[in-house]
């Protein structure tokens, strides 16, 4: 029996007591590249973040390959949207992708020659071998996003969250990196990637998420992709929704 | 315009630099042992403080410590480090949870949430101290400056029978050398959770934890430097050898390493100014730092104010 | 002891006018817990405190008026610019800013070559605005992030004032110098001079609030607005930080460097929590900043040695501390009686609806529903059902009575309109998560149990009409609408019949 790499059921959360996202019930098959689609303040970005525990959830559930997220981590890569990181923290290219082996290193492991060798490979394939030694605030924002998804190589993970990848970057990088995805996905990987680029998002994902405050539809491309269901997703926010998710932040105040 | 000759006053090499070497090396190493210690802890915890934007968490506690610090004091009668330093983590604790509850509970920012807790705690120790300041030993000039100079009126104290020194420059070597020792130990997820608590999170460490870990620590470091450097300066040896560091270098174990050399430097020079200028010792290395930092600022190689004017 | 825990239920049975009495009292009762404080100090000096307190405030001596006179006003331009500072989060900026100012008093003094409080002025003022551009200068041109570049200048100018003051302190005059005073405030050592300085900080203070409120606002709440209307909104930042400085400056004899922040933060932020306007906010934190630099005074002067600017902050806090628990609107304990009560009425409507349901069980038929029937429903013991049932009774919507030796609830008119209600927010609700929100009929009922008591009428109209007035659930069960609800109330009678089907009758 295969695994599932992601499970949610009816996962709820709310900021501030304000619900962001209402009872999303998904089930990500192995070896897919899911896009995750939606209008602005959606919460695409907070699906992943309660997928991995950083926003707490209200309600519900989250089950990576079968196991909750504490006991799967080891499996998952992250990538984060690019400017939730200080770009001046004092590391260079080398120390930030060599961060992505720290999982399998525990406290005490020492980095190994093959660490390095693998986080050489990983940087050589994303094209930025020659700027290892860079400090990371002299790079370029296409480069930072290279820099990112090399450290997601050398997780070695087999479920990739990234959040955002292709904001702000070059349109060479962006192909560069839908062919690392596309590979990615070729060897078995599961990766969901937050996108807001309609057109774009058609073409490079195999399964869509359509979101908006709840999931309004889940399923492959071709499926998904309806005149229809964009409606539902783009048609304006549920207001009532938010009037009411509104009224219960006021209440509990 | 006699007040400003009468302000800077003869300057002797021997007496300021030498003899505090040869002659007088039994009080004075005690002081410069002392404000390295200090200085170093700070510094060397206060890298990760600055980069994680808690610079100013850092002078809450080191404000509302002292109510704690009095307390114990007047509760257990005496001077022990451990009822010491357990008022001193009751406050910090108190402090922490008084901003949480503020913050949660009413419509005040942090920010503000912050102003009012340090500042009301600070201000019950300073009433407290005036009230029953001869007897807690404890004065307002030790509050505002420090009295880094007392440890040369501490017995010594003997270190397994390998050597003496004072008790409270032993406690501080003790402290340092497990803030040293801890960020060593935990660099990696330290790091980590810095940079990224998202990428932290996804590998099943926990930055929370961490954060909490990094504040109990902060809060030992403070309340162990007290003594020596007061409320306030205690800021400027947290966060001066750190920025000073990350203007000079790019990767961060060799920050670390410059922060020693910052304290060692700072120590040294302010111990010496001090003795010449007849000033608080504490005052004269958080200027001796802050003058790093200025020149630090304006000369760095890269980042530097004259680098980037004229490259 | 009994009667206060007595007072203490009956307060939080009643609304806010006895809350405000009661805050009072606590006020007198905080002022006995202080005075007994001082008395205890005033055994130290040997004097008798109300001979001291009646000192103080007959005014005879200068030195009071004085020391008064410099708090009141002090009180005015720290409660007027803390105002700014608390809604624009400068509260730490204004920490910076007391701190940096203490080179400037030493070499202001160094200058002067005695204290003057002119030339003390002047050099705060350059070392406080050095300051603030240090921190600037910082931020702009290294990587370094603004709250290291606070604290940076916070600790090193600090620092650089503590050595200048040690060495001034060390000269043949230094010790009736009077600097040291500079830290933690000493209001008596306040001289006729300052006080007209002070007072000048304040009227301007007050003048340049009155003529450029507006435009204060404004660049307050949002500096981007402000520009594109053509305010000059970087000429009134920087006046209000001039006017900061100022205040920080001519406080300092009064309050000292390390607590000036406070006075400026503690009495807005009370004050915020009071009210919503501006304009409210800024007398009361005037307000809240006299009585707290009024009582600093007072209680410093009875303990005569006593720095003024820790009792100053002192007294702040505690009003704080009062507003932060009794704010009619914000405080921690209105709420908390706002939040029981809340519960209160979910728990009332919570039985109210299973009343409905049993009576949807039987058909509508009957008038009554037994007591046990209603358990069962609840899943709970008809001893708790019943006290459920007596606190329905209690507010007046509920009948119990025993027929035939069997327990029955009856509603009347109001409460089985109320129970209608809940149910068919409820029904909505779950309706509209289906239809409209794409929800599984599976998720919907826990969210429908919390959504029911919150939803407003103009909510509901608006579910209605988007649902196109339905009639039933996604269960199949009926949703009595708001229009019936509402025709059976114009005719003021719960058995009319016309309400017709979707309003079962009584």
């Amino acid at each position: 029996m295969q695994e599932i790499p992601l499970e949610t059921h009816d996962l709820t959360v709310a900021y501030d007591k304000r619900p962001v996202l209402y009872g999303v019930d998904v089930q990500v098959p192995e070896g897919k590249l899911v896009g995750i689609v939606g209008p602005n303040g959606a919460g695409k970005s907070t699906l992943i973040k309660a997928i991995m525990g950083i926003v707490p959830i209200t309600g519900g559930w989250v089950k990576v390959f079968g196991e909750s997220f504490a006991r799967g981590a080891k499996r998952v890569g992250y990538v984060p949207q690019r400017e939730s990181v200080d770009w001046d923290f004092p590391v260079n290219v080398m120390d930030v992708v060599l961060m992505g082996r720290y999982g399998r290193l525990g406290l005490m492991g020492r980095v190994s020659k093959a660490d390095r060798e693998i986080a050489e490979a990983c940087l050589d394939k994303v094209g930025m071998l020659p700027y290892a030694k860079r400090q990371i605030s002299n790079l370029s924002g296409g480069q930072q996003q290279r820099v990112f998804l090399a450290r997601a190589l050398a997780q070695e993970s087999d479920l990739y969250l990234m959040d955002e990848p292709f904001v702000g970057v070059d349109a060479a990088t962006e192909a560069a990196i839908i062919e690392l995805l596309r590979e990615l996905k070729g060897r078995g990987k599961t990766i969901l990637v937050v996108h807001h680029d309609l057109p774009t998002a058609q073409t490079y994902f195999d399964m869509l998420m359509l979101l908006n405050m709840r999931l309004v539809a889940f399923g492959p491309t071709e499926e998904v992709f309806t005149q229809e269901l964009l409606q539902k997703t783009y048609g304006g926010r549920l207001t009532i929704l938010s009037e009411v998710a509104n009224t219960v932040m006021k209440e509990s105040k | 315009m006699s007040i400003w000759s009468e302000l800077i006053p003869e300057f002797s090499f021997e007496q300021v630099f030498v003899e505090p070497w040869t002659e007088f090396l039994d009080p004075f190493i005690w002081i410069f042992l002392m404000g390295f210690f200090v200085t170093a802890a700070c510094g060397f915890l206060g890298t990760f403080i600055v980069w994680r934007r808690m610079a100013l968490v850092g002078d809450a506690i080191s404000h509302s410590v002292l109510p704690g610090l009095v307390i114990a004091f007047l509760v257990s009668q005496s001077r022990d480090t451990l009822p010491m330093f357990l008022g001193a983590v009751g406050a910090g604790v108190l402090t922490t949870g008084l901003i949480e509850v503020i913050h949660q509970k009413s419509r005040i920012k942090t920010d503000a949430a912050l102003g009012i807790v340090f500042t009301t705690l600070f201000a019950i120790g300073v009433v407290l101290v005036s009230l029953y300041g001869e007897n807690v030993d404890l004065d307002t000039d030790c509050v505002l400056y420090g009295e880094l100079e007392h440890v040369t009126l501490e017995p010594l104290s003997s270190v397994f029978g390998l050597f003496e020194a004072p008790g409270s420059v032993i406690r501080m070597g003790v402290v340092s050398l497990l803030v040293v020792g801890l960020v060593i130990l935990f660099y990696r997820p330290l790091v980590v959770s810095s940079f990224d608590p998202g990428l932290a999170r996804s590998m099943g460490m926990n930055p929370a934890a961490m954060h909490h870990a990094l504040m109990s620590l902060l809060a030992i470091v403070v309340v162990s430097s007290f003594e020596a450097v007061g409320a306030v300066l205690v800021i400027a040896m947290l966060i001066f050898p750190g920025t000073t560091a990350s203007l000079l270098s790019d990767r961060l174990p060799v920050i670390l390493g410059i922060t020693l050399v910052i304290a060692f430097l700072g120590a040294l020079l302010g111990m010496h100014f001090a003795l010449w200028l007849d000033i608080s010792t504490a005052g004269a290395i958080s200027t001796v730092i802050f003058g790093m930092f200025l020149l630090a600022w304006v000369f760095a190689p890269r980042r530097g104010l004259l680098w980037q004017v004229f490259r | 002891m009994k009667l206060a825990g007595e007072s203490w239920k009956r307060f939080c049975g009643l609304s806010f006018a006895p809350a405000l009495r009661w805050a009072l009292a606590g006020v007198l009762v905080l002022l006995f817990a202080a005075s007994a404080e001082a008395a205890r100090i005033s055994d130290m000096q040997d004097t008798n405190v109300w001979e001291q307190a009646i000192r103080f405030f007959s005014l005879r001596d200068d030195v009071v008026r004085t020391a008064l006179l410099g708090s009141i006003f002090l009180g005015i331009s720290c409660g007027l610019l803390g105002s700014f500072i608390v809604v624009r989060k400068l509260s730490l900026f204004g920490d910076t800013l007391s701190h940096a100012v203490l080179p400037g008093v030493a070499i202001g003094y160094l200058v002067a070559g005695e204290k003057d409080p002119f030339a003390i002025f002047v050099g705060a003022t350059v070392a406080g605005v050095l300051g603030t551009v240090v921190v600037n200068l910082i931020k702009k041109t290294t990587h370094i992030k603004e709250d290291s570049s606070l604290g940076m200048v916070l600790a090193g100018f600090y620092g650089i004032g503590i050595v200048l003051m040690n060495r001034i302190q060390k000269l043949p005059t230094g010790t009736q110098s009077g600097v040291n005073k500079f830290l933690f405030g000493q209001a008596a050592a306040v001289s006729p001079t300052e006080v007209w300085m002070i007072a000048g900080v304040a009227v301007a203070a007050v003048l340049m609030v009155l003529l450029f409120y507006r435009q204060f606002l404004l660049g307050s709440f949002d500096i981007g607005f402000a520009r594109s209307l053509g305010l000059p909104a970087g000429l009134f930042h920087y006046l209000l930080m001039m006017l900061l400085a100022f205040t920080v400056v001519v406080s300092l004899q009064a309050v000292g460097a390390v607590l000036v922040s406070a006075m400026l933060v503690i009495p807005a932020a009370s004050a915020y929590l009071l009210t919503d306007r501006m304009h409210r906010m800024l007398v009361l934190a005037s307000v809240f900043g006299i009585f707290s630099g009024v009582l600093g005074a007072f209680f410093s002067f009875l303990g005569n040695s006593l720095p003024t600017g820790p009792l100053m902050v002192l007294a702040a806090s505690s009003i704080f501390t009062l507003s932060f628990l009794f704010s009619p609107k914000h405080g921690l304990v209105s709420r908390w009686r706002k939040r029981r009560r809340g519960q209160k009425r979910i728990e009332n409507e919570n039985t109210l609806k299973a009343i409905y349901q049993v009576r949807e069980s039987y058909g509508f038929a009957g008038e009554g529903v037994r007591v046990k029937d209603l358990a069962l429903r609840m899943g709970e013991t008809t001893d708790e059902t019943r006290r459920r049932l007596e606190k329905l009774a209690a507010v007046g919507v509920c009948d119990l009575k025993e027929i035939e030796g069997k327990s029955y609830a009856f509603l009347n008119p109001d409460g089985w309109l109320r129970a209608c209600a809940v149910v068919r927010n409820h029904r909505l609700w779950e309706l509209y998560l289906t239809n409209q929100a794409e929800y599984e009929p599976d998720h919907v009922h826990d969210d429908a149990e919390v959504i029911e008591h919150i939803l407003g009428e103009e909510t509901v109209r608006h579910l209605e009409r988007l649902l196109d007035y339905p009639a039933e659930d996604p269960h199949g069960k009926l949703i009595p609408s708001l229009a019936d609800l509402q025709r059976s109330l114009t005719k003021g009678s719960s058995e009319d019949k016309a309400t017709g089907y979707r309003m079962p009758n009584q």
